[in-house]
């Protein structure tokens, strides 16, 4: 069985059902401890992630999990994003006396469910995973109840990802219908004895698969939902599921389609071709149009996810850890984002549209460019680490031959960078509409500054991180 | 370390540095800012002397680190002769603008974030020109748009100069990525991104098959950032900027880097039809325009300006002949467009800080005002117009003489003299009317402030470069010569060939053009009224900003209307997207495919009973679509599909899964039954017709699409898991039917998992149904009252006769459940319908007096049950749930197989029970037939 390479879910599970058993016991006054509980089993689950980094790729379970250097820097990221979501997220719960246990337990349960998809070595792990983390993604989304906007963006949400859901669940039952094997190395042995584009049913199946992946990505075309719930949802939900999911989704198509059907390459890539290019132009087309922030980043997302598909489809090492690198990067520039967001905010007052950043060099020049260096970062500009994730990516896709799409990402980051400049104009050259002072307190101040820090330092030496991603690759043998 | 091997990479750093420093101290004094900076810059020449003097004689220096290796990014430094001119200018023209700055700035402006923003741009620069690796050469030149998009924006108060600013930026900005795509091909080409190996591999890129379109990414990049036709005009409105910067970045730097870049890539891009052609026509039809255009302007800097666009074009015209000597005349007029040009824009900036206005229509006749920068105005502006004994004349010479060179090589390279001379032209009469329209012309007019010489220290730069365009006018040989020398060296990366740098050369075309030129500057100027009434009502306006702007208007439109088409908001239009697109990969899938659709497996014989189950279950499913508007009679419909699926298992030999589906649709039926009566009767129409027709097609389409896929699967040999349990059943989980041996034996962890789940969303249910006050209509949608007779006579009688009956029948197929058709789930549904019958019969009020409704005990009992049969497993030193079986003689009922899976199955059997009824009875509570009637105020 070799339960021990499940040690880190096994940990954190237990974790949250004393959190939950503990929180219930607790006073309302008392939700300080539950959010240092939630935060420290954060922690303590990614250094037993750390730990449990060996180099070495362990299957356990009946084969039905697997423990490697990839699912590790996954993991770690995945916990360390949370950790500083929930700084970032407590901030607005205070103020706006939503301040409840509730947000960080289903993030936790979210949390779990990722590092399941990551783990997992069996399709059905996978699926398993995934429906933790959007069941309660869809709580969370809805998790201010009393508002309208984020009931109707968590039902929206709910119907299409069931539909999601299905298609992929239809797929991986469609294969296991032709293979009857789900665990991925079984998969691909199945996968690499056929040829992909004369099995009608095996292309059915990776059809529904690629679809189902790229909905968890917000790809084109099964973006709908992304706008809809970024604005709908309350700021520090957006911020949760703007930045670490995107990380697990990276880690489902590592292992779903890299891993386990990496024979079929020639077929998911065309998908992935096709989703990656409309992402990218209409991403960051429709972006232009947003005057509403919370909408413009969610088409930005959009964007961004497509040059994720497009590195990952090159079926390369480099286009591997290209994607992870970019992945990686971006869920802590979003979450940076979204934290000046929840900053500009106040109880009453969300601040979601493009004049709210108005002056805000004149109300806090530190916050001001801690902001531009977000905005910087996700148009692609150097020295900002946005361009070396932008560039190593396109870097591996031209090294796979894919030269046109190639330079039609460079054309289109040009365009992208419109609405990014736009917002920093505002940011430095507009006069502010608001006057109320912007305050934080001291471990939210310093995680903002880190993460701002952070993207230009990675920008500079990006060599440690992007090292990490290719030797976690290699380890796992993608 | 010795400083010797990273000067380079601490050059470049320096102004970086210095700018943190600057912003810092001019906290503590304003002036200090500046001449912290001139330090800096100081210090960074002197940095770069030793590399200097390597270069001069004969050095390329090279110095690198391993920086990420991943993406072929080294950190590398190389100076060589092109970079080594190129350094000296941005230093020392950027000392000399950094003095002038520090005198032009009024007491408003803050330095600090003046020479901060300066200093970076410096270091930009330096980075651009010094680096080895082309990637690297990227990163400083998108931070040289950066930086002077902060310069030139340095007034930000002024809406002109934010909207200069952003032009700019989104120009350069722009083109710099089209140049990373050309140097990531380039890169791709040569399999390296230093520029050591790409100056070696021309031969390679040029016979390439992306050589054409590396081309022009590159030359876009060039373009864009010289400010060349059609990108030329965010230059004129960057002249809003304060004049120091202008000086800075339209002279010697910013729009010089992409010259710099057609420099260095001269001999691995040069020397094909397609650069000649590129390159060359741009660059003409730039030097034509910019000349033609500068001389209309009225405002001061928008001449210089315009005049700056003209020369670039004449460099990037030279570079484009493609020739060697073509290549040094480029170089040579790079230096000497530095520093005439230098000084005229700071002149510019005087006459503007001493008057107040820079519209050459008042500003006239200062020469008697400030005679001392009217004479280093006039000197620049001649050595503009190529006037003899001035540096402009010498390189303006060489220009001539390639223009002739190159003539006689087409039809087409006939106009090329010709053309240059008209440039000259016009250059000599814009050139005139700077020197005459501003120090001679009458009185000025209507002047904001009284005019006067600037402070000493403003005019010294000035003196400094004007004095530098005499000397190089007059003693080539002993100025320029070694400069040009090397840096023709570095850019040519080979011999270099004879040129000659002398200031006669006998009569010859040349100096025949520059004749022409120079009368034909004098006669149009002298003709310039006319002109200027003809281009004001024929010429202006017609200008590429509004282009720009245009396409900035239609790029937000465009966007919108894609918005308007994609981001509706709509569930409907979401979902008909997701599944539409599926459907569309499928088919693409599908039809691309050369496979058959069907497999070779044998269909099974039609009969006709098939085939009216098979016609029952579509009608069904049909008519339940068509009526689902009338609610009851679509759940009555959508009650017979259940029926007919049912009635499809038995069919094929499955009588659990029948008898399941059975019960299943059941308690699903009365389930919903309880929920319609809180809705309304019909459900309304809300869908235009169109959006029905759509998602009609859509659907059926779908369904098409599974059916084709249905068929494609099941008509091919795939394993069976089946054999395995039919096999294993009896010998390993002691019970002949495989599927309830399946549920309580070899997966009882999942069932064990399922019932936890069935308690919990019982308990949930519960839960939530505890708050909730719902009171049913009184009346149906036409207005009749519901009867209050809720329970007939004849269904109570039955179901209390029946309520034994049923809980016998449980009890049976409970206790056959292991080896016929039969278990747990499907007793327990039975058992949970008799209690559920009663309630439905009899009324809960009547029903709760004598079966108790509360569950609860009844779910944890289920649970406790089939978790202990797992644990005595575990206790017996067993796994978890393993079971065991053996055979017991009754009585009368005879042989008899005892499982220990059957207590596991009893506690399914009791969580089932107990869920379903909780679920129902709970629902049915709710229809509060006894509504509170309105309490009067005042009566209790």
């Amino acid at each position: 069985m070799n339960i021990v390479i499940a040690m880190p879910e096994i940990f954190l599970l237990s974790t949250i059902c004393l959190i939950l058993l503990l929180d219930v016991f607790l006073r309302e006054d008392c939700r300080m401890i539950t959010y240092l509980l939630t935060q420290v089993a954060l922690l303590a689950t990614a250094l037993l992630a750390y730990g449990a980094m060996d180099g070495e790729k362990t299957t356990g379970l009946n084969g039905m999990y697997v423990r490697d250097d990839l699912a590790g820097v996954l993991k770690i990221s995945i916990l360390l994003l949370t950790f500083v979501v929930f700084v970032y997220a407590r901030k607005y719960l205070k103020d706006r006396t939503i301040w409840v246990s509730e947000f960080f337990l289903l993030g936790l349960f979210a949390v779990l469910g990722m590092l399941v998809m990551v783990s997992a070595n069996h399709l059905l792990v996978v699926y398993l995973g995934l429906e933790l983390l959007a069941l309660s993604m869809y709580a969370l989304v809805a998790f201010n109840r009393d508002d309208g906007r984020s009931s109707e963006a968590a039902m929206k949400y709910f119907v299409l990802g069931a539909i999601a859901s299905g298609l992929l669940l239809y797929g991986i039952s469609i294969l296991y219908g032709l293979s009857g094997k789900l665990e991925f190395a079984e998969v691909l042995t199945y996968v690499s004895s056929q040829n992909v584009l004369e099995n009608i049913p095996l292309l059915f199946a990776l059809v529904f698969i690629v679809a189902g992946i790229a909905f968890k990505f917000g790809a084109v075309p099964f973006h709908m939902w992304v706008p809809d719930v970024y604005q709908g949802a309350p700021t520090a939900v957006t911020m949760f599921l703007g930045s670490v999911p995107k990380v697990a989704a990276l880690a489902m198509l590592l292992r779903v389609l890299a891993e386990s059907m990496g024979a079929a390459q020639p077929g998911w890539a065309q998908l992935l071709l096709v989703f990656g290019l409309l992402s990218v132009f209409l991403g960051n087309l429709i972006a232009i149009a947003q005057f509403n922030l919370k909408r413009m980043l969610a088409y930005s997302t959009i964007a961004h996810m497509g040059f994720i598909l497009l590195g990952a489809l090159t079926g390369t090492t480099e286009g591997y850890s290209a994607a992870l690198f970019y992945t990686i990067t971006y869920a802590m520039m979003a979450a940076g984002g979204f934290a000046i967001l929840i900053l500009l905010g106040r109880e009453g007052f969300e601040a979601e549209t493009l004049d709210d950043l108005k002056g805000l060099n004149e109300r806090n020049p530190w916050y001001a460019f801690i902001m531009m260096v977000f905005l910087f970062s996700m148009a692609g500009i150097p020295p900002t680490v946005g361009f070396y994730a932008k560039l190593s990516i396109i870097q591996a896709v031209m090294q796979a031959g894919y030269l046109w799409p190639a330079v039609f990402m460079v054309v289109m980051s040009v365009i992208g960078a419109y609405y990014y400049l736009r917002a920093i104009k505002m940011i430095y050259f507009d006069k502010p509409e608001q006057t109320a002072p912007i305050q934080a307190e001291l471990d939210f101040n310093i995680l903002i500054s880190v993460n701002g820090v952070l993207m230009v330092l990675l920008g500079l030496f990006p060599s440690a991180l992007m090292g990490v991603c290719s030797a976690a690759m290699v380890a796992s043998r993608l | 370390m010795d400083v010797s091997t990273i000067n380079l990479p601490l050059a470049v750093l320096l102004p970086f540095v210095g700018a943190a420093v600057v912003a810092w101290a001019a906290h503590f004094h304003r002036v200090a800012a500046a001449w912290l900076a001139g330090i800096t810059t100081l210090l960074a020449l002197g940095v770069l002397y030793p590399a200097l003097i390597a270069v001069f004689a004969g050095e390329t220096l090279i110095q690198s680190w391993v920086w990420m290796p991943a993406i072929g990014l080294d950190f590398a430094f190389r100076l060589d002769g092109l970079g080594a001119l190129f350094a000296l200018m941005i230093l020392v023209i950027g000392l000399l603008v950094i003095l002038y700055a520090r005198y032009y700035l009024s007491a408003k402006d803050s330095m600090g974030r003046f020479f901060a923003y300066m200093l970076t741009f410096m270091g930009s620069m330096l980075g651009v020109v010094l680096s080895e690796n082309l990637l690297q050469l990227m990163v400083f030149w998108e931070l040289t748009s950066l930086s002077s998009f902060m310069l030139i924006s340095y007034w930000q108060h002024r809406e002109d100069a934010r909207q200069g600013a952003r032009m700019a930026l989104a120009i350069t900005g722009g083109g710099g990525l089209a140049l990373l795509a050309g140097i990531l091909l380039l890169g791709q080409m040569v399999g390296s991104y230093n520029l050591s190996d790409v100056l070696l591999a021309g031969e390679q890129i040029r016979a390439h098959a992306l050589y054409l379109p590396t081309l022009v990414l590159i030359a876009i990049g060039v373009f864009t950032k010289s400010a060349q036709f059609p990108f030329h005009f965010w230059l004129p409105n960057a002249m809003s900027a304060p004049t120091p910067v202008s000086a800075y970045l339209h002279s010697a730097t910013m729009v010089k880097a992409g010259i710099f870049l057609l420099a260095r890539f001269f001999p691995v891009l040069a020397g094909t039809p397609e650069w000649s052609w590129l390159i060359g026509t741009v660059g003409m039809i730039t030097l034509l325009v910019g000349a033609f255009v500068a001389l209309f302007q009225h405002d001061l800097k928008g001449l210089l300006a315009y005049s700056t666009i003209s020369h670039l074009g004449l460099i990037t015209l030279l570079f484009g002949l493609g020739t060697e000597l073509a290549a040094v005349a480029a170089l040579f007029h790079i230096i000497n467009h530095a520093t005439f040009k230098a000084s005229l824009f700071m002149v510019a900036g005087i006459i503007d800080h001493e008057t107040g206005t820079r519209d050459m229509r008042r500003i006239n006749g200062l020469l008697k005002y400030m005679p001392h920068t009217a004479v280093l105005a006039m000197i620049a502006a001649a050595a503009m117009a190529g006037v003899p004994l001035l540096n402009g004349f010498l390189s303006k010479e060489m220009f001539f003489d390639q223009a002739v060179v190159a003539s006689g090589e087409s039809l087409w390279g006939q106009a090329i003299p010709v053309m240059a001379t008209l440039a000259g032209v016009f250059s000599v009469a814009y050139s005139l009317r700077f020197i005459h329209d501003v120090f001679f012309n009458g009185e000025p007019v209507n002047l904001p402030k009284m005019p006067h010489e600037p402070p000493p220290f403003m005019r010294i730069p000035v003196d400094v470069l004007v004095v530098l365009c005499i000397a190089v006018g007059m003693l080539p040989m002993f100025t320029v010569a070694p400069l040009l020398a090397v840096a023709v060296q570095g850019t040519l990366q080979g011999v270099p060939p004879e040129y000659s740098l002398a200031i006669w050369h006998g009569f010859n075309e040349p100096l025949l053009m520059s004749f022409i030129a120079l009368v034909g500057g004098i006669a149009v100027y002298a003709v310039r009224k006319p002109l200027f009434a003809w281009y004001e009502s024929r010429v202006r306006g017609q200008q590429l900003r509004h282009l720009y702007d245009w396409k900035i208007d239609k790029l937000l439109q465009v966007a919108r209307g894609v918005t308007r088409g994609f981001d509706r908001g709509s569930l409907q239009d979401m979902l008909f997207w997701v599944l539409g697109f599926t459907l569309l990969m499928g088919t693409a899938g599908f039809l691309s495919s050369a496979a058959p659709l069907l497999g070779e497996r044998v269909l099974l014989p039609l009969d006709a009973v098939s085939l009216a189950v098979g016609a029952t279950l579509i009608l069904a499913s049909l008519l339940s679509v068509v009526l689902h508007r009338e609610r009851l009679i679509a759940l009555v419909v959508l009650g017979a599909v259940g029926l007919v699926v049912s009635l499809a298992f038995v069919k094929f030999s499955a009588p659990d899964l029948a008898l399941t589906q059975l019960s299943v649709e059941i308690v699903t039926i009365v389930l919903l039954m309880l929920a319609l009566y809180f809705l309304p009767q019909y459900t309304p129409r809300t869908s235009a017709v169109w959006r029905k027709w759509r998602d009609g097609i859509l659907a059926g389409l779908l369904g098409l699409g599974a059916a084709v896929l249905a068929l494609a699967v099941m008509t091919r040999e795939t394993a069976t898991l089946a054999d395995y349990f039919v096999t294993q059943s009896v010998p390993g989980g002691g019970g002949a039917n495989v599927v309830n041996v399946i549920l309580v034996d070899f997966r009882g962890f999942d069932t064990m998992g399922e019932i936890a789940v069935l308690a919990l969303a019982g308990l949930g249910i519960f839960a939530l149904l505890q708050q909730i006050k719902l009171y049913a209509p009184a009346e149906d949608s036409s207005g009749r009252a519901w009867a209050l007779e809720a329970n007939p006579f004849i269904l109570q009688t039955f179901s209390r006769v029946l309520f034994p009956l049923m809980l016998m029948v449980a009890v049976f197929v409970f206790l056959r459940g292991h080896n016929l058709p039969g278990g747990g789930f499907i007793a327990g549904l039975i058992a949970a319908l008799a209690i559920v019958l009663q309630n439905l019969a009899n009324g809960i009020g009547w029903t709760a007096q004598r079966i108790r409704s509360d569950m609860h005990s009844w779910l944890a009992a289920g649970l406790l049950v089939a978790a202990g049969t797992g644990m005595v497993a575990m206790a017996l030193g067993y796994p978890f749930l393993t079971s065991a079986h053996t055979h017991v003689h009754w009585p009368v009922v005879g042989d008899f197989e005892l499982a220990s899976a059957m207590f596991f199955d009893m506690g399914v059997f009791l969580v089932v029970v107990g869920a379903t009824v909780m679920i129902l009875v709970e629902l049915g509570k709710l229809n509060r037939l006894d509504a509170p009637t309105p309490v009067l105020q005042g009566e209790v």
